[in-house]
């Protein structure tokens, strides 16, 4: 109970008026750069950190963390609308977000996501306050071994539920492994792949990947079935808010899911990105309507939007406790603490508890002050819709290649996005799975060099995978998730052995 | 047709604006009258980041500049990406580029698309050192006498984490290697404070660290501060923890190992023919910087040795250094056949 | 001219499995093999590559296979639709190519001139505004992104020799 009492001391601290203030504006500004990609919440929080220079530390990190929530609902706001990730966290939201609001109904769609993002960050929020000494404590036993045990985990989930060829699948996630091997190798400090290109060496970033794939491949998509782009029908009124808020709860066995994987990947190094995917997967495999997920499926927005949040809210506390950042943001934060005198590490919750509490009080009130302003941004957007496509098309096109150049300031990735756009047009008509691909690229060379991390420290041997309890449990949940669908097959075949006019279908090649 | 008259006009541009570079570096005065950028080598929260933010909020907040700086990151390739952009930016006195010993170390071992003549050294403003630190709970290794008799028994057993592969951490290990005759297994990681957590978790024995990466898990006592690579003790006699000061952690040569003389500088540069007075308007404003409260307070917590250098002492001091990283880049095999 | 799903299908496939022996090719400058330390640095991509092409082979054989079973009962079965058709085509091909061609001019003028350029042409011609109307949208949008980027957020867009010119910075 004593974090309870300290929690309320951090209410007092942050519930001041010029905090509050500070929370607002952190969150607009956040919104703009989250829903410009390649902007990015990274480079919106190290555009702040100067202005912050002359702040009090309590006040500094309450604007950072709050234009950090807002960059991640603003993320959300253009995978939905435009199919432009803006986060690389949102990607998984595009894959029923954007249908839904292609259909025309991108107000609920924003909502849904946006509520249940507040739920997810809630959960996160509260799993701080209850396990904080915990936590540290716990990320402490996370070596190479069971950072690999991490992300094959979240692999293993996916790879199961592609539908479609297994060829294509195949193609698609080898294809992702190889663009994540681009550049500099970690381990041996060679280049990869680079084939004599310097700006190979430094390289595919995954936003611009992203970027092309589904920014640019959507646009050309949407051309390819003739304009179709039902923004028009986008009504916006509050009652569809509210009733879309009320629908929520309906929901709660994919929410309640969603945060506990959420909560699981903020605290083990695998991060918000690989958590929304890592839930969508297991949305799709164990929810009854699963089989309609990608089409604008509720459960396929709420899954990813609150295991994201609630990753990002959890995300924070090995940052505080253990000073490792888990995303790009983090970093930049942790460069800032460090500029404002404090350390992050164990110690820091005994040192600067109302610096910590405070932190952490602010989340809760800057979730809700988020969720409040971004769903009164949603009549700007829905107004931006109804423009013809002619019109936005060619503004989308801008959006894109801007923010593939502001990724790093390389005409270069122009080049690459526009490359990425063409492939993410072809594989969506073949009907190569593009998800499988963006996991690939994200999680890729992080499971290599933790891989790579753990042979070089056990000598070779690959028993290190399943020695200790921890690794061994991680590993044998990542093999059963993947021989799932294997298991679900045999299943099928046994029950329908009586049934015989289903029995054809699944053993027809 | 078009397109050729397109290019004409083009180079008549670029060759004006080039008059113009031209036209204000024949002011005695220099000043810069539009947003300066920062390039770091480094990717935001990295050692050389945080450096440079330092000095651009030291710089903002005592308004020693009118002009805004805007911190640029540029950590592709190792680093090389930032002194490559100087390359691309000859002439330039709006960029100034922030790195340590990578600016001449990394054109040793690597490809890069940049020669040191690409770049101008403005200053170098202080050294980072480096401490050999374990994990006294989970290794047992108290000092750097057991260390060495540790890794003695079990070569290429014992385990030290740094950051990067061929950087810095993984030259001052095969430094450690051959002046104590021991063999080490070297695993690098992304960052130095993903290593130090490693060590701090007990699954691997030691690590190479700056100082303030480990600090906090030092005063947690997941982690023990084995030596310093310096030639002389530092200075702060601030206790930390256990009853120690950084000044109660003996040198690597005391302890036995016979690694003198091994720091990281950071060092601040230009682009290749930047006009003069711009290089003598950043040095002198870098040597302000260091004499803000903002510059000591980060010294101070980073244990840093803090040493202007600027001019011909640069030049020697870069000179000495290229020639000794040479040689260890030889004697490891790290070289680029090419340069060889 | 219409492109049939069989035939983009097959370049696809084609495409992937070299850019799989591409890969396999360019990882064996890393050493492909497992050391004592574990997996060398072109382990990995190696495997990567290979599995790749085998993919694609696959993919091709599926392909061919299916076409071949299709044929004969192709009498009474609906023809498969078409990758693309013409009109499609023309309307991708008319989309993609004034994109490429700012990215081009941008590379060369700066960003700003680009998408300055790019507005207008896509407003004048593919959405048959006036000249007058184009023209002052193609300056709010380099206004607009040049506030938001210049000022605002402080993120330098390139400039290009004309704006440097002009002392636009």
């Amino acid at each position: 109970m004593g974090n309870f009492g300290q929690l309320m001391d951090g209410f007092v601290v942050a519930l001041t008026v010029h905090h509050v203030m500070i929370m607002v504006i952190g969150v607009l500004l956040g919104l703009v750069v989250g829903v410009l990609p390649g902007l990015g919440a990274p480079n919106g929080v190290s555009l702040l950190l100067p202005l912050t220079f002359t702040m009090d530390p309590i006040a500094a990190i309450i604007l950072l963390t709050s234009m950090y929530w807002g960059a991640l609902f603003g993320g959300s706001t253009t995978s939905i609308l435009f199919n432009i990730p803006g986060e690389p966290s949102s990607v998984a939201t595009t894959f029923d977000g954007h249908p839904m609001a292609k259909r025309g109904e991108a107000v609920r769609a924003l909502t849904l996501a946006f509520g249940s993002a507040g739920f997810g960050a809630m959960v996160g929020v509260v799993v701080i306050t209850l396990l904080s000494g915990w936590v540290a404590n716990f990320a402490l036993q996370f070596g190479s071994p069971e950072y690999f045990a991490v992300y094959f985990m979240a692999f293993a989930s996916f790879i199961g539920m592609a539908g479609g060829s297994p060829f294509k699948t195949l193609v698609c996630i080898m294809l992702g492994l190889a663009v994540g091997t681009v550049g500099m190798d970690t381990i041996s400090g060679e280049g990869r792949l680079t084939f004599g290109i310097t700006q190979l060496t430094n390289g595919i970033s995954f936003l611009i990947v992203v970027i092309g794939l589904f920014g640019i491949g959507e646009l050309l998509l949407t051309i390819d079935e003739g304009y179709k782009f039902d923004g028009v029908k986008a009504k916006l009124s509050l009652r569809v808010i509210l009733r879309t808020l009320a629908e929520l709860p309906r929901y709660w066995v994919t929410l309640l899911r969603s945060a506990l994987i959420g909560c699981w990947m903020g605290i083990t190094p695998g991060g918000p990105t690989a958590a929304s995917f890592m839930s969508y997967a297991l949305g799709r495999r164990f929810s009854r309507r699963g089989k309609y997920f990608g089409k604008g499926e509720p459960e396929g927005i709420v899954a990813p939007e609150t295991a994201d949040h609630s990753a990002g809210s959890c995300a924070l506390l090995p940052m505080l406790a253990l000073g490792v950042p888990g995303s790009a943001t983090a970093a930049v934060m942790m460069g800032g603490l460090m500029i404002w005198g404090l350390s992050p590490g164990p110690m820091l919750f005994t040192t600067r508890p109302d610096f910590v509490w405070g932190l952490i009080a602010s989340m809760y009130l800057g979730n809700v002050i988020a969720v409040v302003l971004v769903l009164a941004t949603v009549p700007i957007f829905a107004w931006i819709l109804r423009a013809p496509f002619t019109v936005v098309g060619p503004l989308i096109a801008i959006v894109c290649l801007i923010g593939a150049y502001t990724v790093s300031n390389h005409m270069f990735d122009i080049w690459v996005a526009l490359a990425f756009g063409l492939v993410g047009y072809v594989f969506k008509k073949l009907d190569y799975p593009l998800a499988p691909f963006v996991l690939a690229v994200v999680l890729g060379d992080k499971a290599e060099d933790a891989f790579r991390q753990s042979m070089l420290s056990s000598g070779g041997s690959l028993s290190v995978f399943f020695e200790g309890s921890l690794v061994a449990t991680m590993m044998g949940i990542g093999i059963l998730l993947l021989s799932l669908p294997l298991l679900q097959i045999i299943f099928a075949a046994l029950f329908r052995r009586g049934d015989s006019t289903d029995a054809g279908q699944t053993s027809r090649p | 047709m078009q397109i050729t008259s397109l290019r004409k006009s083009v180079l008549t541009a670029s060759a004006l604006a080039v008059g113009l570079t031209g036209a204000t570096a024949a002011l005695a005065e220099w000043k810069p009258n539009r947003p300066v950028e920062l390039v770091v080598s480094a990717g935001p929260g990295g050692g050389s980041d945080i450096f440079t933010r330092v000095v651009q909020a030291a710089l903002t907040k005592n308004k020693l500049v009118e002009t805004p700086l805007i911190v640029v990151n540029k950590p592709g390739g190792s680093g090389s990406e930032a002194f490559n952009y100087a390359e691309d930016n000859v002439g330039s006195p709006y960029k100034v580029y922030f790195g340590t010993q990578d600016a001449y170390v990394l054109p040793l071992g690597t490809k890069v698309n940049y020669a040191m003549k690409d770049l101008t050294p403005v200053a170098s403003m202080v050294f980072d050192v480096f401490i050999l630190w374990s994990n006294p709970k989970a290794s047992g290794i108290n000092t750097a006498q057991e260390f060495v008799a540790k890794a003695k028994e079990n070569p290429g057993k014992v385990r030290v984490a740094g950051a990067k592969a061929k950087d810095a951490d993984e030259t001052v290990v095969t430094l450690v290697e051959r002046a104590a005759g021991i063999d080490l297994a070297y695993i690098p990681y992304k960052s130095g404070s993903e290593a130090a957590i490693q060590v701090a978790g007990g699954h691997i024995e030691a690590n190479t660290n700056n100082p303030s990466e480990s600090l906090e898990q030092w005063k947690a006592g997941n982690q023990k501060p084995l030596c310093v690579f310096t030639s002389a003790r530092l200075t702060d006699k601030t206790v930390v923890a256990d009853g120690m000061s950084w000044a109660d952690i003996p040198t690597c040569v005391e302890a036995g190992i016979d690694v003198k003389d091994f720091v990281q500088p950071r060092t601040v540069w230009m682009a290749a023919d930047v006009p003069p007075e711009a290089v003598a308007y950043y040095t002198d404003l870098m040597k302000k910087a260091m004499d803000t409260p903002e510059f000591k307070d980060y010294t101070t917590r980073n244990v840093q040795i803090t040493k202007f250098m600027a001019g011909d002492e640069l030049k020697a001091f870069l000179a000495e250094q290229t020639k000794n990283y040479e040689k260890i880049y030889a004697d490891n095999n790290w070289l680029l056949p090419a340069s060889q | 001219m219409e492109i049939s799903r069989k035939t983009m299908e097959v370049a696809t496939a084609v495409v992937t499995g070299g850019v799989g022996a591409l890969i396999c090719y360019g990882s064996t400058e890393n050493g492909i093999g497992w050391g004592p330390g574990g997996p060398e640095p072109g382990y990995f991509p190696f495997g990567i590559g290979c599995l790749i092409v085998l993919g694609s082979l696959a993919t091709l054989v599926q392909t061919f296979w299916k076409h071949a079973g299709a044929h004969p009962a192709g009498a009474g079965a609906v023809p498969e639709e078409p990758f693309i058709d013409g009109t499609r085509l023309r309307l991708l091909v008319a989309f993609v190519l004034p994109i490429v061609a700012m990215t081009a001019i941008s590379a060369w003028l700066g960003l700003y001139i680009g998408m300055g350029l790019y507005i207008f042409y896509t407003m004048r011609v593919s959405a048959g505004f006036r000249t007058l109307t184009s023209l002052a949208a193609a300056l709010l949008v380099i206004a607009v992104n040049f506030v938001v980027f210049e000022k605002l957020f402080m993120v330098p867009l390139l400039k290009g020799p004309i704006l440097e010119y002009f002392g636009i910075y």
